[in-house]
């Protein structure tokens, strides 16, 4: 055998990435191992973590302007405010459960932001940093107990619970720091404004530039002979909870168009998602049609599918993929709706993808929380996750989303997908079959173009799902249908590890600031919505943020392969439980991306080994350029690339 | 109608591999279908017309070709040979369609309109024509050949003979017995094999690995770890003591030869406790047989105990680990291995993917990988942090404490973390310590009861820690499959003994019996595994370099400070830390220092988090540990919460068809990193040139670096001609192929498939071995 060496690491000061102490807690799974002294404590944070750890802070890590400060600012009691963030109450002496350390006694801070706890009797200094927009729901547990301490407990929307007790106060007028923080937890409850309309942080990129609807078919060859943009939408008249800019087939004109809306739910007619460059075929998405108990038909609708159909030469065949089961389908017969009969629709084939509905991943989420936090059961781990059922819905969305693209990629077929009403499942579907089909996706900008378009412009019902502001934590509309995809996301970067441009980081950053109320992004339920409360002038999106440190959001291991489709394999021998995400708070949990952290430093010492190759290759000829003038000095050779030697 | 030739009842037919020339062919120029015969490799039978199933969906690519049985292995020689796989693994000794019979764990034959089965052993009849032979290998792949269109005669006669020369009635009748003799006089001569290396005049033939069947490889290992008060004992010398225990064997300086003999007879197999690896701190781990006699016990183990508390520079305590009392026993590991293997490659993929979970948990095997690390991880507590020397003792200290042992020394010390001093590990605690490979490969299938996975428990405990710290190991996971692999091959010395003494005293027979000359090398002339290149080329072998590795070299600096080998403790914690005050027992006491298992909080708001237990000081010096970056070039304690603990796909789903990830999986990391590595030791390389000798003799030096097959990454540095596309052969089970090497009979097929699925063919391995058709 070849005696082996081996590549010392350059970056030597963080020879690996671990995670966080035990103690410290500074748990959220991406820890960053470049703790610049640039960098800002921890604002948007909503993790326990350690104050001298600024991972999640929205604030730019790029201002030079700030030193290494002397004054840690551990020391000080008070969070570093963001823009427009305010004290609106503090507490001393009140403790924090930690499931994790056990009882410790701080100061809690609440801003019209964040919940801020901080015991200062510990080394280092524990601090917990709480976005109030992850909060559930507050409840005051039992009456004051015999030692006069008044318990709450707080129910996050992040994975974890967190308990708070303090002495009850001698003044029984005064409102205790709870009160105040239930006021600021739920601002929409309360006739509040939510915090994202305060946030006035300015970064140097305006992520609502990000995405424009008609550049973005036009990306796709949109418009072309088959398919036209139609501005039918434009006041939201036809469908209020679709886009302006939709792109349907050329042949129907929009007269047509409203005769379709009158018989598919909510008027969330076929229109075009995306369309294969090569084949022509196409994934089209919308709701179910209003078929109800007497089978009702439309002439419109089906002349419209079998438009969709005709604009793809390639196939004679159009697949209609229902993400519900079959069941589900036929019972929603009786409210109206229902889903197209293979009479009406000649050339089409209907496939049921079975997904459950929002209320069973709901549940299924809530007992995955169970089995994760805080503590995992040494014993019955895996059958305990099975029994959550939450990777058997990954599985199944994944195997829904892989056979249409499947169809579309290998069988050129076009493919119309819908479920109910086309904004939960749907956008599931359609963005992940996006996502295997299409490598710009895969692209830090071009999954910000993904969510805004599949998911926020074609009516996502983000506040319903979600509740910002809302202290109704029985809301009957709240689901994790986008932490799934987000999951479903991740569970394909694990199986194509060059295909992403982005990290788990950037995944996971996106679920915090889902819940976090910082940025405007994730408000409202439709375009019109948002239109009309002003969030792209009123508040800052989450790309600002992300696209102004680009980063440390990127993959190192990435590869641009173009046509590069990517057929994961959807079975519960490869999905995982996404353990960065709803592990993260458990101290316990493995480092992250330590396979990252070496090929950084790998790339570090590469480019310090080119530089110093150039040198040498430059003394070199300037000694023999000096010696024998006939040569002369090429400088473009010392910036050939090693690769081209090869 | 065909020709076959007689199988003998001997294993040794010394016939010439005899042309069974197919006569009066169809299609005119059939190629001759000619099998690659090692030297003294001899057929024994063969059939023609024999198609091998690739896919169970369909038989379109199913291969038709010879099937033939040697005193080696199974070999199919296909009609038209598919072009051969881009960039897979290939042995040097074995086609791509040879399994050797060693590898056989049950050879079945069907017949499919008769509805019958028959597994096959040594001196079988069979009372039916097959019409399928299905070959279940160790490896985990499942083999199936159909005689469809084979004489039905020739077809019954290649399936008993492969049964029954998967059976070796004799240890000596292994193909390696005859092949190292012919290998041995044939190198002595020119060179004549592919792949083979002329040895040198290096010593053993420029095997690095220590062998450890010499004292100077054990005073090596004394002096590397510092152990000055630890020596080289020689009684047992020609196994004059124990049966079991290497020649050389390292105690305690204040224990006499006169001693250890006296106490030798109270230990089961006269093993005395010995040494096995000195921490700077200057604990050591010993491991150690039971007492035989309890009347003798205590009397023995105070001694005992206070030799080795001698050897200790603080004369500190020493911690008594029973790991029979911790640890599955070696049925358990089987039975475990048995199910996983089961579920991961015999029940139908789609159909037990809904209980994949709950399946694999039931299988145990991960639980017990957990309690490996975990029990492991412990010993580190005790050695690391309390500052007491070890002493695992298990009954016969032969099969636990190997795996235990190991797993200490490659959590604490690095060395063991390079490629050779894995080997050397393996070496000390397996091969010397008197593991009985023989026995638990059940290389002979003498006894099921006997065979026990516990060197794969070992890999898959060590692919865990590599799976948690990626850069710490100089070796890949694609490194211990092969490995695995290799105890399949009966052509090395590692894996075909129960002990040092058996393997000398074959050897010397086997020496004696082929006219080698005394005084000649076991290494040499009977080499053991660690000679890659018997197997594999040198292109090849660069599978095994894992480009993220941190070695020796590197500098951990951490904080601004160059860490040492021991960590140090700075950390003090301040007084509101709960459980700082736990007291610690003391003495010498059993092992069951363990966490407290947490309560499992509901999610609710019932829960009381007031109530955090206290905490132990094993739970705190792991706590401790956790809190610091880790160094890999220092102590490594695996994370082992049940989360952490993950199935090893790459070895329990390499062959499964289904599983196999299209231009995805693991390697493209892997590939990526090689790449960048490969560029930078190119780049180092120029500097090295540019630095050369005379710079003005070479003005500008060759930019290629070193050249291709001295290349230490197998991807090499991507240039601009490299595909838009990742390249389809890096699929998740590279460097292995599913191909035709796992074909399970499809559920909804003939009944017999039904049966056969039913009978969960490995569960009930000697149901089916009493079944009579």
């Amino acid at each position: 055998m070849e005696k082996s060496g081996s590549i010392d690491s350059l970056g030597s000061k963080r020879t690996s990435s671990r995670q966080p102490s035990v103690d410290s807690l500074s748990s959220t799974s991406t820890s960053r191992s470049d703790r610049s002294a640039q960098v800002k404590p921890s604002s948007a944070i909503s993790s326990d973590s350690v104050s001298t750890s600024a991972e999640f802070s929205p604030e730019l890590r790029m201002k030079p302007k700030t030193p290494a400060k002397v004054l840690r600012d551990s020391d000080k009691e008070e969070p570093q405010l963001l823009p427009n963030e305010t004290v609106q109450d503090m507490a001393l002496d009140v403790t924090y459960f930690c499931p994790f350390i056990g009882a410790l006694r701080g100061t809690v801070t609440v801003t019209n932001y964040r919940l801020f706890f901080k015991c200062m009797d510990r080394e280092p200094t524990f601090v917990l940093d709480l976005p109030l927009g992850v909060v559930s729901r507050v409840e005051k547990i039992g009456s004051a107990s015999s030692r006069g301490d008044v318990s709450y407990g707080l129910v996050c929307k992040d994975m974890r619970n967190l308990r708070f007790a303090h002495k009850q106060m001698e003044d029984t007028l005064r409102k205790s720091i709870f009160e105040v923080l239930m006021k600021f937890a739920f601002p929409v409850s309360n006739g509040l404004q939510i915090f994202a309309f305060e946030y006035g942080q300015v970064f140097p990129e305006n992520g609502w530039k990000v995405y424009d609807a008609v550049s973005e078919y036009k990306r796709q060859g949109i418009p072309n002979e088959s398919w036209r943009i139609t501005k039918v939408n434009d006041h939201y008249d036809l469908c209020d909870t679709y886009p302006s800019t939709l792109a349907v087939p050329v042949n129907i004109p929009d007269e047509e168009l409203k005769r379709v809306a009158a018989f598919r739910a909510k008027g969330r007619i076929p229109v075009l998602s995306w369309i294969h460059p090569e084949s022509q075929a196409t994934v089209t998405r919308c709701s179910q049609p209003m078929v109800g108990v007497n089978g009702k038909r439309s002439k419109e609708d089906e002349k419209y599918l079998q438009a969709i159909m005709d604009a793809n030469a390639q196939s004679h065949k159009l697949f209609i993929f229902d993400a519900r089961p079959s069941v589900n389908a036929a019972a929603n017969k009786m409210k109206g709706g229902g889903y197209e009969s293979e009479d009406a629709y000649q050339n089409a084939e209907l496939v049921f993808l079975d997904i459950h509905n929002i209320h069973v991943m709901r549940e299924s989420l809530r007992k995955l929380k169970d089995v994760v936090y805080p503590n995992i059961e040494d014993s019955h781990w895996l059958s305990n996750l099975e029994s959550t059922h939450w990777l058997e819905h990954i599985k199944l969305i994944l195997a829904g989303a892989l056979r249409i693209a499947d169809k579309v990629e290998s069988g050129k077929t076009s493919v119309v997908v819908h479920c109910s009403d086309g904004w939960d499942r749907t956008a599931q579907l359609t963005s992940l079959a996006m996502l295997m089909l299409d490598g710009y996706y895969r692209t830090i900008r071009g999954f910000e173009v993904l969510l805004e378009k599949e998911w926020l412009s074609f009516g996502h019902r983000f506040q319903l799902r979600i509740g910002h502001g809302d202290k109704n934590h029985t809301d009957a509309d709240r689901s994790p249908v986008f932490i799934q995809f987000i999951d479903c996301v991740w569970q394909l970067t694990r199986q194509f590890p060059a295909a992403f441009e982005f990290n788990e980081y950037f995944l996971v950053t996106i679920l915090e600031h889902l819940y976090s109320c910082l940025f405007g992004t994730f408000l409202c339920n439709s375009e019109q919505q948002r239109l009309k409360e002003e969030i792209p002038k009123r508040t800052v999106s989450l790309w600002s943020y992300i696209n102004s440190q680009m980063e440390e959001f990127t993959n190192p291991l990435y590869v641009n392969y173009s046509n590069h489709v990517l057929f994961p394999v959807v079975s519960l021998r490869h999905l995982e439980l996404w353990v960065g995400y709803y592990i993260r708070w458990n101290p316990r949990m493995r480092p992250q991306e330590p396979v990252h952290q070496r090929y950084k430093e790998l790339l570090a010492k590469r480019a310090e080994l080119q530089k110093r190759v150039d040198e040498l290759q430059r003394e070199m000829t300037n000694r023999s350029a000096s010696s024998s003038s006939e040569r002369p000095g090429s400088p473009t050779r010392s910036i050939t690339p090693v690769q081209t030697f090869v | 109608m065909f020709s076959v030739k007689p199988t003998k009842p001997t294993f040794k037919c010394y016939l010439p591999p005899v042309q069974t020339d197919v006569k009066k062919t169809i299609e005119p120029p059939i190629k001759k279908l000619e099998p690659k015969l090692l030297p003294g490799e001899i057929v024994v039978n063969e059939a023609n017309f024999v198609r091998k199933c690739i896919s169970a969906e369909s038989s379109q690519d199913d291969l038709w070709g010879k099937l033939i049985c040697t005193n080696f292995k199974v070999s199919f020689i296909p009609q038209d040979a598919p072009p051969k796989q881009k960039s897979q693994l290939s042995h040097l000794l074995l086609g791509e369609h040879d399994i050797p019979l060693t590898c056989l764990e049950q050879v079945v034959t069907v017949n499919d309109t008769k509805g019958k089965k028959k597994v096959l052993g040594s001196n079988k009849k069979l009372k039916f024509n097959p019409t399928e032979l299905i070959l279940y290998c160790k490896d985990l792949r499942i083999i199936r050949f159909c005689f469809d269109e084979a004489g039905p005669e020739s077809a019954k006669k290649v399936c008993l003979a492969i049964g029954h020369y998967s059976h070796p009635a004799d240890l000596q009748l292994l193909f390696g017995f005859e092949y190292q003799g012919r290998r041995y006089h044939e190198s002595k001569g020119n060179n004549p094999f592919p792949g083979e290396r002329v040895n040198g005049s290096t010593p053993r033939g420029g095997l690095q690995t220590p062998i450890f069947d010499c004292s100077s490889d054990w005073d090596r290992a004394i002096k590397r770890t510092g152990a000055s008060e630890w020596r080289v004992c020689t009684i047992n010398e020609n196994y004059a003591i124990s049966q079991s225990l290497p020649e050389f064997i390292v105690v305690p300086v204040s224990l006499a030869d006169q001693d250890l003999k006296q106490y030798s007879l109270f230990f089961i197999d006269n093993r005395i406790p010995y040494w096995c690896w000195n921490h700077p701190n200057g604990c050591a781990l010993v491991r150690m047989a039971n007492i035989s006699d309890p009347l003798q016990q205590k009397k023995i183990e105070q001694r005992i105990y206070t030799a080795i508390t001698k050897s200790h520079p603080q004369r500190s305590e020493i911690f008594l680990s029973d790991v029979d009392k911790c640890l599955p026993n070696i049925q358990d590991i089987q039975t475990a291995f048995v199910k996983l293997r089961q579920i991961c490659v015999v029940d139908p993929f789609e159909e037990s993917d809904e209980r994949w979970l709950s399946s694999i948990e039931n299988s145990r095997w991960l639980e017990y990988v957990r309690a490996f690390l975990k029990h492991a991880a412990d010993i580190i507590f005790y050695l690391d942090g309390k500052n007491a020397s070890v002493i695992l003792q298990e009954e016969e200290d032969r099969d636990l404490n190997c795996v235990v042992s190991s797993l200490v020394q490659l959590m604490l010390d690095p060395h063991y973390r390079s490629l050779i001093g894995f080997q050397s590990l393996v070496q000390k605690e397996w091969v010397m310590a008197g593991h009985r490979f023989l026995d638990r490969c059940n290389h002979l299938k003498k006894s099921d009861k006997e065979e026990s996975p516990l060197f794969m428990m070992f890999l898959d405990c060590v692919w865990q820690m590599m799976n948690q710290y990626p850069a710490a190991f100089e070796f890949t996971e694609v490194y211990l499959i092969v490995l695995s692999d290799s105890m399949w091959i009966p052509l090395f010395s590692t894996f075909l003994f129960n002990s040092s003494k058996q393997r000398a005293q074959y050897l010397m027979d086997f020496a004696k019996n082929k006219a080698i000359p005394q005084g000649e090398d076991k290494v040499v002339y009977f080499p053991p595994v660690w000679d890659w290149l018997q197997q594999f080329t040198s292109k090849d072998l660069t599978l095994f370099n894992n480009p993220m590795y941190v070695g020796k070299g590197a500098a951990c600096v951490q904080n601004g400070e160059v860490k040492t080998f021991r960590r140090t403790k700075q950390k003090t914690y301040s007084s509101t830390m709960r459980g700082a005050s736990t007291s610690m027992r003391n003495g010498v006491k059993g092992a069951e220092d363990t966490l407290p298992r947490r309560s499992s909080l509901v999610s609710e708001l019932k829960s009381d988090f007031s109530t955090v237990k206290d905490e132990s000081p094993l739970e705190r010096f792991f706590r401790d540990w956790f809190s610091r970056p880790a160094d890999q070039q220092g102590l490594l304690i695996p994370l082992f919460m049940p989360s952490h603990v993950a199935l090893w796909k790459l070895f329990f789903l390499r062959w499964v068809p289904e599983a196999c990830i299209p231009r995805g999986g693991p390697i493209h990391t892997y590939h990526k990193l090689s790449q960048l590595v490969d560029e930078i030791e190119l780049l180092q390389s120029q500097i090295r040139q540019y630095k050369g000798p005379s710079p003005s003799s070479t003005p500008l030096p060759s930019p290629g670096g070193p050249p291709f097959n001295q290349r230490r990454m197998y991807f090499k540095a991507s240039s601009p001609h490299d595909p838009p596309t990742p390249p389809d052969f890096l699929t998740s089970t590279f460097p292995f192929s599913p191909m035709g090497n796992l074909c399970r009979r499809s559920t909804h097929g003939t009944p017999i498939s039904k049966f056969l699925n039913g009978a969960r063919i490995w569960l009930s391995t000697e149901t089916l071995a009493n079944d009579t058709v």
